[in-house]
């Protein structure tokens, strides 16, 4: 019902609509929903609504990684994708 | 008439670079790697990114020399004025001067060439042919287009779809400037024919931008991958814009007591202040600032504790700046503007305590953005305003304390690229946002009881 709503996203620098957030991840929502729709619409009720609570535990309950971690994994994820096991 | 701009001669311009990593007190707790739990090497970094660049990345050299090649680049803009904002000064009618480095000047409009410039050097020399790299409006991509083109590299730069159909002229530049500007998801790489395949309208995110890039270097061997911000080596060449300020401020004999930049990656914060950070590590009076958002308060909220650094809680406990892991952005967000964690560097020196970070409302700095405008002309960017906010708030406070203060502040770049997000904001379309203290609450419950660094 909100999906049109637009609000800037501080990340990517521009507009986008609550249904962007909501798919930011893919299935899920982006893990700043929350902090930036709030504000402007009970967003958290509606997501425990909405979400299931294994897409709510990847969404909101993931552990903070240093920049170096993140970009190794990435750069582990893409080496398996070019040369499949 | 007094003086509003300082410049130096171009043979004037710094030669070497400044490493931040000679000075610091303590040492920083390296990076571990996510698999084996040991410190990162330079061969895990080795896939994406050249080995002269990697060692870089790691070396603790105080001086760093600027290649030639890169400095004749840099000459096409630097060394950038030194202005003093007269007219910003008498609308806030405080006991300050403010003095701001103007980095909108570059050919791209912000401070994003001083690494782009360089790193595509590094990569050249390294026997590279193409780079490629994620961005979210374009700053970063377009900066790097050009930096590319000026080497003889090619350029690939993964765009946030949403992002690229929203704002076709960062895309524009980055094609004026011969880059190959690709909306993600793409049929180029196998992380965005996943996603195509399954949601072919999708309209991308940084993660899947980031996943893309790096894929697209991991599987060329003449490709490397290139990043904006946060990383050592990237905070490292935009010393040259802090070196150059502390030669423009000796001419006119001035030195500041407070220096201030705005803080997403961290990069032109670092550029700027770094050098300062040298001063006052061997004894300058001094307080350096970094201005972040109060939609994410990393710095300002969330406390330097441990915390895990794996979803499976594997790895060792890291010192890190965190509001917990319930409220932290997935992981893959890293590769974004607004990181969660900042760069380790500026991170460090904030746990050091020799800079504080403070926090801005987006209201608050489009309210200094505009005030800006009104009085010094220049537009300046979305990011950039937090940093105007940030002096306006250390202006107020220096007519409350009746002191007078020197302000020194980075301009990191022009907004006339982003006058969508001004229009937003003269449409009473942005919020004021802080996040409430019980979400906070909540989400450090998940670090309770974990060992104090
Ligand atoms: C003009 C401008 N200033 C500041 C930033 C924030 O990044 P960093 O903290 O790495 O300088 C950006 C990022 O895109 C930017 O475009």
């Amino acid at each position: 019902m909100y999906d049109d709503l637009e609000i800037r996203c501080p990340k990517l620098g521009g507009e986008v609509t609550f249904s962007y957030c909501q798919s930011e991840e893919g299935d899920s929502p982006c893990p700043r929903i929350i902090a930036c729709w709030q504000p402007h619409i009970p967003v958290e009720s509606y997501l425990k609504r909405v979400l299931t609570a294994a897409q709510w535990d990847r969404c909101f309950n993931q552990k903070p990684k240093d920049k170096v971690t993140t970009l190794i994994e990435l750069i582990e994820e893409a080496k398996k994708r070019v040369k499949p096991a | 008439m007094e003086q509003v701009k300082v410049f130096l001669d171009e043979r004037e311009i710094p030669t070497q670079w400044y490493n931040v990593l000679a000075d610091v007190p303590t040492p920083m707790s390296p990076p571990l790697h996510p698999g084996t739990g040991q410190p990162v090497g330079p061969d895990d970094l080795a896939p994406v990114f050249p080995m002269n660049l990697i060692e870089q990345e790691v070396s603790t050299e105080r001086w760093i020399d600027i290649p030639e090649e890169v400095l004749e680049k840099y000459l096409l803009w630097r060394p950038t004025p030194l202005y003093r904002a007269r007219n910003f000064e008498k609308l806030l009618d405080a006991p300050v001067k403010i003095y701001y480095k103007n980095e909108g000047v570059s050919p791209p409009g912000s401070h994003k060439p001083n690494t782009a410039v360089a790193q595509a050097y590094y990569n050249k020399v390294f026997g590279v042919k193409r780079l490629s790299t994620e961005t979210g409006a374009g700053q970063w991509g377009s900066a790097l287009s050009m930096a590319c083109k000026m080497f003889g590299l090619e350029c690939r730069v993964f765009m946030v779809k949403v992002s690229y159909e929203q704002k076709p002229f960062r895309g524009l530049m980055m094609n004026v400037w011969g880059a190959n500007c690709i909306p993600s998801p793409s049929d180029k790489t196998e992380a965005g024919r996943r996603i195509l395949a399954e949601h072919p309208d999708s309209p991308g995110s940084l993660g899947i931008a980031i996943s893309e890039a790096i894929e697209d270097a991991v599987s060329d061997k003449d490709a490397r991958y290139s990043l904006g911000s946060v990383l050592n080596h990237v905070l490292l060449h935009q010393t040259i814009n802090g070196l150059e300020t502390q030669k423009q401020l000796e001419k006119i004999g001035v030195y500041p007591d407070v220096v201030m930049g705005c803080t997403g990656g961290g990069s032109n914060f670092a550029g700027l202040c770094l050098p300062f950070v040298r001063d006052k590590i061997h004894g300058k009076e001094i307080s350096i600032v970094a201005a972040e958002p109060t939609s994410c308060p990393t710095m300002t909220r969330g406390p330097f504790a441990y915390d895990f650094g794996d979803t499976a809680q594997t790895t060792p406990l890291l010192a890190m700046h965190t509001l917990g892991h319930d409220f932290v952005p997935a992981p893959i967000h890293a590769g974004g503007l607004r990181y969660h964690g900042m760069a380790p560097i500026v991170s460090h020196l904030v746990k050091e305590q020799i800079i504080e970070a403070r926090a801005y409302n987006q209201i608050q700095t489009f309210e200094a953005g505009i005030k800006w405008a009104h009085t010094e002309g220049f537009i300046s960017a979305p990011e950039t305003n937090h940093a105007i906010a940030a002096v306006v708030q250390e202006a107020e406070r220096a007519k409350e304390e009746g002191k007078e203060k020197v302000i020194l502040f980075n301009w990191s770049g022009h907004g006339l690229v982003d006058l969508a997000a001004y229009d937003a904001y003269l449409s009473g379309k942005l919020t004021q946002y802080e996040m409430p203290e019980e979400e906070i609450s909540r989400a450090l419950k998940s670090i309770e009881g974990f060992p104090k660094p």
